[in-house]
């Protein structure tokens, strides 16, 4: 929420981090393994956040490595894993089972009306489902009413205005217009609800490019736009790149030998080791990755053996 | 007569999820599902051919996918769909009571359907914090129907005692069954009318219409009424006429490896049960 006017919204990743202070409540855009603003996120753990508040629908890698960085105070994500592929996710497990952070397990439709509510300038939201659900008692927030119009119970959801939200998009230009491809998730409704929106973009395109192809979040919705090639990576990004199934499978068995073991073996090498985006590419393959993760564009094949690769 | 033809237990599994599909009815899978998409997609090329298909957070409707990726938000899950929707419209629609069916599964399911996808433990002492449950919590009160399904019936023996799934009470409810810890569907007066199928690697269970609680209908050839209820926490009402399965046809099993070449529905077995093989 809020117009933002400026011309030009171009900022590093560096600066656009120091926009986010500890404790803020921070929607994260994409969901599961798909397009998730992860430079971002590694931004945010070298500059040492903490306590962030995170929440979303169904996420995994993203979550998952922000615990395991230590700049989480409370989730409220609807899931967090690696879906059937790897299970558990094990920095979140730790994470939630220690104290370290604060279980606010939410459920995805009692969410995005949530953010619906903040969206539309409205206090909250009714809904229908999560009676009977115990997930009610981790959100005491929710109210329930006896609908005066049907008599049926119902369940209110208060709008939930974020500090800020980041999303990662396809395609910016430094106007702020973006053009997210599907899956959206729901981040054209958390650009809505948020106080402050950083987007990160695979690529910034010219104003004039941009109005051809059609924006399909306007300029005056976003706050600040960052230049980030891969920056989604291990997630996908189509049509770009796909899931790095190979990195994520690293990443797994890191997360397996216990908090001390991620610090050392994956956050001094591919967060705290590297200072340029370039140094994180060489870090995780180089020009082969790059090229292997974008081969599903050659044919059912191809596609097939990024899911296969370990 | 033709030679014998092997039938995996996944293949037998999926098999009985797409068999709760009904044709003409709008059908959504969740996230971690392998299982019920390929049930999905293997039941709108067979029997349901008129069933909406709408997948997962990634939200295609009635994708052909080229293979079936290890996420559900992948974009092989939106080739040669027809049009997208965005997760927000699935909801509305299940509140509006227009979701047919979704699956639903938990590391514990209780006795009425209820499962715990959330923790083991307690809010104030987990134990093991489990993904959490997605859309489960919303979206198994609205949705008309919906199928259970764990490929972890089987209790495992811990010294003298056993880890069950099918268990007489969850640690905590993320998605509700039949009788939940806050009243029964009806006192809550929930949009939909709750699970009516539960697909386990040891049989198929519906629910007895008087108490609500899981009854036995269907076995796998290999597995007893005995084997059942040494793996379930509580007493399942077993039906009068509980009997071995259907099996598929030797089409549909080559059908079904044919749509899932990556083998992502055996991902969700122990390695032990995948073992398990069947002749027709």
């Amino acid at each position: 929420m809020g117009i933002y006017t400026s011309r030009n919204k171009l900022i590093t990743l560096e600066a656009a981090a120091s926009i986010i202070k500890d404790g803020d409540k921070v929607a994260i855009g994409g969901g599961l393994c798909l397009r998730e603003p992860i430079a971002m996120l590694r931004e945010l753990a070298r500059q040492g956040k903490k306590n962030l508040h995170m929440c979303g629908t169904a996420h995994g890698f993203d979550i998952d490595f922000a615990c395991g960085a230590g700049i989480v105070g409370a989730v409220e994500e609807t899931h967090v894993s690696f879906e059937q592929d790897f299970g558990l996710a094990n920095n979140y497990r730790r994470a939630c089972e220690s104290g370290q952070v604060k279980v606010r397990e939410n459920c995805c439709n009692s969410i995005i009306q949530q953010f619906r509510a903040a969206a539309y300038g409205l206090p909250f939201m009714p809904i229908m489902s999560a009676k009977g659900s115990e997930e009610t008692l981790l959100h005491p927030e929710f109210k329930h009413i006896i609908c005066p119009f049907t008599g049926n119970d119902l369940i209110l959801v208060p709008a939930l205005i974020p500090d800020v939200a980041i999303v990662h998009a396809q395609k910016a230009d430094i106007h702020g217009n973006l053009r997210i491809e599907q899956p959206y998730v729901a981040d054209i409704l958390m650009i809505r609800a948020a106080k402050n929106i950083i987007v990160t973009a695979e690529e910034i395109i010219p104003e004039e490019e941009m109005i051809k192809l059609g924006p399909n979040v306007p300029y005056y919705e976003v706050a600040h736009v960052v230049h980030a090639p891969w920056g989604a990576h291990p997630t996908s990004c189509y049509p770009y790149y796909a899931y790095d199934r190979e990195h994520i499978s690293h990443y797994y068995k890191i997360t397996q030998e216990g908090a001390e073991a991620f610090k050392t073996k994956y956050m001094d090498k591919y967060v705290f080791g590297v200072k340029t985006m370039d140094e994180y590419i060489e870090k995780i393959g180089g020009s082969e990755r790059q090229k292997r993760l974008a081969s599903w564009k050659n044919g059912r094949e191809a596609w097939m053996e990024l899911y296969n690769y370990e | 007569m033709s030679e014998k033809f092997k039938v995996t237990l996944d293949e037998l599994f999926t098999y009985n999820v797409a068999k709760t599909i009904k044709d003409s009815t709008l059908v959504f899978h969740g996230v971690s599902s392998p299982i019920p998409m390929v049930a999905m997609y293997f039941a709108k090329l067979t029997h349901a051919k008129d069933m909406v298909y709408v997948g997962g957070v990634t939200s295609a409707i009635d994708p052909n996918p080229p293979f079936f990726p290890t996420t559900t938000n992948d974009w092989t899950m939106m080739q040669g769909r027809t049009a997208m929707i965005t997760i927000d419209k699935l909801f509305d629609m299940a509140q509006k009571g227009e979701l047919h069916r979704s699956f639903f599964s938990g590391a514990q399911v209780d006795k009425f359907g209820n499962q715990n996808v959330t923790m083991i433990g307690r809010p104030d002492k987990i134990k093991i914090k489990l993904p959490g449950g997605a859309g489960g919590c919303n979206l198994s009160g609205d949705c008309i129907n919906y199928t259970i399904w764990t490929t972890r019936h089987r209790a495992p023996a811990k010294g003298d005692k056993r880890i069950y799934t099918l268990v007489d009470k969850c640690d905590f409810v993320t998605n509700v069954g039949h009788v939940t810890p806050f009243g029964t569907r009806e006192q809550l007066r929930l949009v939909g009318k709750g699970p009516d199928w539960l697909v386990t690697e040891l049989g198929v269970f519906d629910f007895d219409p008087e108490s609500k609680i899981l009854r036995l209908r269907y076995l796998y050839p290999d597995i007893t009424v005995d084997d059942v209820l040494v793996n379930t926490q509580f007493k399942p009402v077993i039906h009068p006429e509980v009997r071995i399965m259907d099996m598929p046809t030797k089409e549909q099993v080559e059908l079904m490896r044919k749509i899932d070449p990556l083998n992502v529905r055996k991902n969700e077995f122990p390695p032990k049960e995948l073992e398990r093989q069947f002749f027709i």
